[in-house]
């Protein structure tokens, strides 16, 4: 999956902002959104939300978890553990970029906040790699990954599943080899996942 | 998006077609006639047993069949002891590219005549092991040619495959207005992720 398409997926989280203009319920697809009062504040999906703020309809509330303090907190936990911690969101990673992207004047010590949370996202890659990698190295029949977000996912879903998929079949056909002696083994039909990205 | 099938035995997978056009030794284990042409060295008709040829795979796997197998295989040589040696030494520091284009499917037909499982072992080391500097070449978007040169077919696939996405995400990170970086004295302080890694470890 392409990281745009993981965005465009995360742009459906709900978000609270603040209009400046009145209009009645918009009707949408995934539901009604509104009705919009000024300065009364109200619930809006993110892409809504962005774009409204592009046109300087609205200011945005940003996320309670925004706020350096509790970022903080989150990169020293997420330093001391060795497993991920959870994160205040799935899609943490997409949130910030676009609001801090557009909507930074609403978003108190916003620089604060991008540096922070880049440091958090540089340090779990790196645990993310270490643990791909101890995965592989001990290769045991399974593994399990916690509180990853959207995104973090998809960076490694192009090499992963595709790495294991070939120690699966180096190992099968051990089996095979020493059972006997016959050659035209019915092999799994596997399929690759890298053109999935 | 298409999937791509791409393994054995797949009737459509080029690669396995490939592969199994590497040659192998094998020795004749009884006379057969009228194939006297299959080896260059002989005028004779018919081919004599004991005489060792090199024969595609695909080919020995058909021979080597059955209660009556013609031929009785040898390992190639890069999967020998002493090959086997090197690559359990350091198998990063390898050329796999020399060794064989083909190295992990190519071994995967080789070691149905390995009763001793010394190559299936082999096999799974050596990816263990260069699965680590496959990812960090991907990451470490490196653009010197000459790093791929060195990787065997299978293992060129996925680092292009991390490669591509690794771009896409980084093109993703950068492409909005503003960009979330590290402050650049966290950039500057080079022991920064050395330390983090040692608490993961």
């Amino acid at each position: 999956m392409n990281p745009d398409e993981a965005e465009f997926l995360g742009e459906k989280q709900f978000i609270s902002i603040i209009p400046t203009f009145n209009s009645g319920v918009v009707h949408l697809i995934s539901g009604d959104v509104g009705p919009f009062r000024a300065s009364l504040p109200t619930r809006v999906p993110l892409w809504m939300a962005i774009n409204l703020k592009q046109q300087q309809k609205c200011k945005i509330q940003h996320p309670e978890w925004m706020n350096v303090d509790q970022l903080e907190r989150i990169k020293e936990d997420e330093k001391k553990d060795k497993f991920f911690t959870k994160m205040p969101s799935e899609q943490y990673m997409i949130e910030a970029k676009l609001l801090l992207g557009c909507a930074s004047d609403d978003v108190p010590k916003a620089d604060d906040i991008r540096t922070i949370i880049k440091d958090i996202w540089d340090i779990r890659m790196a645990k993310l790699r270490s643990s791909v990698n101890n995965v592989l190295k001990s290769a045991d029949s399974y593994a399990e990954f916690k509180n990853l977000t959207v995104m973090e996912i998809n960076s490694i879903r192009p090499i992963l599943p595709h790495a294991l998929d070939q120690i699966y079949r180096m190992k099968i056909n051990k089996h095979q080899g020493a059972q006997s002696t016959t050659l035209s083994t019915p092999f799994r039909t596997s399929t690759s996942f890298s053109n999935l990205s | 998006m298409a999937l791509h099938p791409s393994y054995a035995p797949n009737f459509y997978s080029i690669e396995d077609i490939l592969a199994t056009q590497e040659r192998i030794p094998c020795k004749f284990l009884g006379n057969v006639p009228d194939m006297g042409h299959l080896n260059p060295s002989t005028l004779e008709k018919d081919l004599a047993a004991g005489t060792v040829l090199e024969l595609p795979v695909w080919l020995v796997q058909e021979l080597s069949l059955g209660r009556h197998s013609i031929v009785a295989t040898e390992l190639p040589k890069i999967y020998k002891e002493s090959y086997r040696e090197i690559l359990k030494a350091d198998a990063c520091a390898v050329d796999l590219h020399k060794f064989n284009l083909y190295f992990y499917e190519l071994g995967k037909h080789i070691k149905h005549f390995d009763r001793k499982g010394d190559v299936h072992d082999i096999l799974l080391h050596t990816f263990k092991t260069r699965f680590r500097q496959i990812m960090d070449l991907a990451d470490h978007s490196v653009s010197d040619p000459t790093v791929q040169e060195r990787l065997e077919t299978l293992e060129a696939r996925l680092f292009s495959d991390a490669y591509d996405a690794r771009t896409k995400l980084n093109a993703w990170l950068v492409e909005s207005g503003a960009i979330l970086e590290a402050a650049n004295m966290v950039v500057n302080h080079k022991k920064r992720k050395r330390m983090n890694l040692d608490i993961i470890m």
